[in-house]
C-alpha cells in the first residue's frame, strides 16, 4: 500500500506527464502506481482528469490546439490502458454515460475522439460507435446502455439532416435521455429546429454542457 | 427594387475584388456540390468527374436558375489526394472522402510512398481541369470561375487520416515535410493548368492556418512555404488569389504574409479580431471577404426573411469601400433547397447596389 504522500507524488507526476504529452512516461507512472498498491481509481481521476482539465484550459485559451490535444490523450490512454483494470470503483457510478457517435455518411471523428479523450478522463463511460453510424444504432445502444447522453457529431450539411430524423427516434424510445449535437454546420438554431437539448462548439464546452445535463437528470430522479 | 446592372458578372466580381466601383455587391454562393441535381448525375456520379459534359451544363444551367455572380471549381478536398493513389469512397448521397480505414499512409515511415504526379493527366485533378476549360468556354468572357486548390498539408491529412497526420506534425516532423515539398510540386502545376485551362483566380484551401486546428507557429512552418509557391504563380499570371477557410478564428496575418491574397472566403473572423465590424476595420480594406452567410442555419434551414436579414446585416457592414463577395462561409449544402442561393442573389440585388 503506497503511502498518502507517495499517491500525490503519483498523481503530480502522471499530471505533469498528460499535460506535456510524455506518453512513454505516463505509461511508467501507470505502472509504477499499480506497483506501490496506490489507489488506481484516485490516481485515474486526479492524475489523468486532473492533467486533462489543465489540457483543456489550454485548448480554450488557444495555447493548445488540436494536435497537441490529441498527444496529450495519446499520452492519457497509455497510463488509462495500464490503470483500468486496477480500478475498483466503477467510474459510471459518480459520473453518467453518454453514447457517442458520427453521423451516417460523415468520416469527419476527429472532434469526436477528443471528446471521448476528454470525457474518459472526466469518469465518464463513454459508448463510442465511432463515424459513419446507422440511425437505429444509436438507439439500439441507447437503449442497451440505459446511457444518459446521446452526443452526436455532423460535419456536413448532408449528414446533419439525419439528426433531425434520429431525434425522435431516441426520443420516442426514451423521452428522458438528453441529445448534445455538434460539428461545424450546427448552432443553436439547428438545436431548436431539430429538437435536441443543447450543443457545444468544443470539448471541454461539451464536458460542461454535459455536467448540467446530468445534474437536471438527476435532480429529476431525485425529485 | 433592384437597379438595372450595369456590368457583367466577371466585372462585378473584378471590381470587388480589386477594390474598385463594382455596380453591386456581387453574390457567389459557393454552389458546387449542389450542381449535381441540376446536371441529372447522382452526387456520387458527379463526384467522380468523368462526366464533364453534365458537370458543365448543370454549372452553367445553375447559374441561369441562380443568377450567381461566379463559380467555383471545388468538387470535394479528396480530389488531389485520389490523384495521388487514396482509396475514395464516392456515396451516393454523401460527399466523396478517403477511405480512413485503409488510408494510403499507414505509418510515418510511408510518406515516403508520395511520389511527383502531373496533375494534367491524372484522375480527378484531370477532370477538374477539364471541367475548367468547359466552363471558361460557355461563360469564361461573362462570368468569375475560380479555380481550386486543396492545400498541401490538407492533402497530406486526406491520405494519412487527420488525426494521425496532426501527431505526426509534431512526432515526425521532417517526414512530413519531405512529402510536403512533392506536394508542393503538384499543387503548383495545377494551379497553372486551372489557370491555363481558363480560371479567372485560383482558390487555395489552407484549412489548417486557423485557431480551430493549429497553431500559428505550427501552421507557418509547414504550409507557409507551400502557400508562397502556389500563389508566386498565380500572381504572376495576373490573376487573382484567393483562400478559403472556413475555420474560427483564422490567421489573416499568416495568410496575407504568405499568400498577398485578394480576398478570403471565411465562415468566421480573423484571430486577431472579436466581431465582423472589427474585421472589416482591420482587413476589409487591403484583403476582401468572400463570405459568411452559415451555411447550415441561414443558407439551408433559414426561412426566406432570415435570409435577407442575414445577407442585409452582412452587406450593411462589408459593403461600403467595395471588397466583398456575398457568400456562403462554406460551401453551399450539397442537399440545401437552390431556391436559398438564389434569395442571396435577390438579396445582393436589393441592398447590394453602390450608388
Amino acid at each position: 500500500m503506497a503511502t498518502k504522500e507517495k499517491e500525490q507524488e503519483l498523481i503530480r507526476r502522471l499530471q505533469d506527464a498528460v499535460i506535456h504529452y510524455k506518453v512513454a512516461e505516463a505509461k511508467k507512472i501507470a505502472e509504477e502506481t499499480v506497483a506501490s498498491g496506490a489507489d488506481a481509481y484516485t490516481v485515474t481521476m486526479e492524475g489523468l482528469a486532473g492533467g486533462m482539465e489543465v489540457v483543456s484550459e489550454k485548448f480554450d485559451s488557444h495555447e493548445y490546439f488540436v494536435p497537441e490535444t490529441l498527444l496529450c490523450a495519446k499520452a492519457l490512454y497509455a497510463a488509462l490502458d495500464v490503470l483500468k483494470p486496477h480500478i475498483k470503483v466503477q467510474a459510471g457510478g459518480t459520473r453518467g454515460q453518454v453514447v457517442l457517435g458520427v453521423m451516417q455518411g460523415d468520416v469527419h471523428d476527429l472532434g469526436k475522439n477528443i471528446i471521448k479523450a476528454i470525457f474518459e478522463a472526466s469518469g465518464w463511460t463513454v459508448h463510442d460507435l465511432g463515424r459513419d453510424v446507422p440511425l437505429q444504432k444509436f438507439v439500439e445502444e441507447q437503449l442497451k446502455t440505459d446511457s444518459d447522453i446521446v452526443m452526436l457529431s455532423a460535419m456536413m450539411t448532408t449528414s446533419m439532416v439525419g439528426i433531425k430524423k434520429l431525434i425522435p427516434m431516441i426520443k420516442e424510445k426514451n423521452p428522458k435521455v438528453k441529445i448534445m449535437i455538434g460539428g461545424a454546420p450546427i448552432t443553436e438554431k439547428t438545436v431548436e429546429e431539430y429538437g435536441a437539448d443543447t450543443t457545444a462548439d468544443n470539448a471541454p464546452n461539451a464536458l460542461k454542457e454535459a455536467m448540467k445535463m446530468l445534474d437536471t437528470l438527476r435532480r429529476g430522479k431525485a425529485a | 427594387m433592384a437597379s438595372k446592372e450595369q456590368m457583367t458578372s466577371l466585372e462585378r466580381v473584378a471590381a470587388a475584388l480589386t477594390f474598385g466601383q463594382p455596380d453591386r455587391v456581387p453574390a457567389a454562393p459557393l454552389v458546387c456540390g449542389a450542381t449535381h441535381r441540376i446536371a441529372g448525375l447522382t452526387y456520387g456520379e458527379w463526384s467522380q468527374c468523368t462526366d464533364i459534359e453534365a458537370m458543365v451544363r448543370g454549372h452553367v444551367d445553375a447559374l441561369d436558375l441562380i443568377g450567381h455572380d461566379g463559380v467555383v471549381m471545388l468538387v470535394d478536398l479528396s480530389i488531389e489526394a485520389h490523384a495521388f493513389g487514396c482509396e475514395i469512397k464516392f456515396p451516393e448521397s454523401n460527399t466523396a472522402h478517403p477511405n480512413y480505414d485503409d488510408p494510403f499512409i499507414k505509418s510515418h515511415k510511408d510518406y515516403k510512398k508520395i511520389q511527383k504526379i502531373n496533375p494534367r493527366k491524372t484522375q480527378r485533378m484531370k477532370g477538374v481541369i477539364e471541367l475548367t476549360a468547359g466552363l471558361s468556354k460557355e461563360i469564361g468572357k461573362t462570368h468569375a470561375i475560380v479555380g481550386f486548390v486543396y492545400g498541401s498539408i490538407g492533402v497530406l491529412s486526406m491520405l494519412r487520416g487527420p488525426e494521425a497526420f496532426f501527431m505526426d506534425l509534431m512526432e515526425h516532423p521532417d517526414e512530413v515535410m519531405e512529402a510536403v515539398q512533392v506536394v508542393d510540386e503538384v499543387l503548383v502545376e495545377y494551379a497553372k493548368a486551372q489557370l491555363e485551362a481558363g480560371a479567372h483566380s485560383i482558390c487555395y484551401d489552407h484549412l489548417y492556418a486557423s485557431q480551430s486546428i493549429l497553431s500559428k507557429e505550427l501552421w507557418e512552418k509547414f504550409e507557409g512555404p507551400s502557400v508562397k509557391k502556389v500563389t508566386d504563380v498565380v500572381h504572376k499570371a495576373g490573376a487573382l488569389v484567393s483562400f478559403h477557410n472556413c475555420g474560427n478564428g483564422i490567421y489573416f496575418d499568416m495568410t496575407e504574409k504568405w499568400g498577398k491574397p485578394h480576398a478570403v472566403s471565411h465562415a468566421y473572423v480573423a484571430d486577431d479580431v472579436d466581431s465582423w465590424e472589427e474585421h472589416k476595420a482591420k482587413w476589409g480594406k487591403k484583403i476582401g471577404t468572400i463570405g459568411w452567410i452559415p451555411p447550415g442555419p441561414v443558407a439551408m434551414l433559414g426561412t426566406p426573411e432570415e435570409i435577407e436579414e442575414e445577407c442585409k446585416a452582412e452587406i450593411d457592414i462589408f459593403a461600403p469601400g467595395a471588397g466583398f463577395v456575398l457568400a456562403t462561409g462554406c460551401e453551399f449544402g450539397p442537399n440545401a433547397p437552390l431556391r436559398n442561393a438564389k434569395r442571396i442573389v435577390e438579396a445582393a440585388k436589393k441592398y447590394g447596389v453602390y450608388k
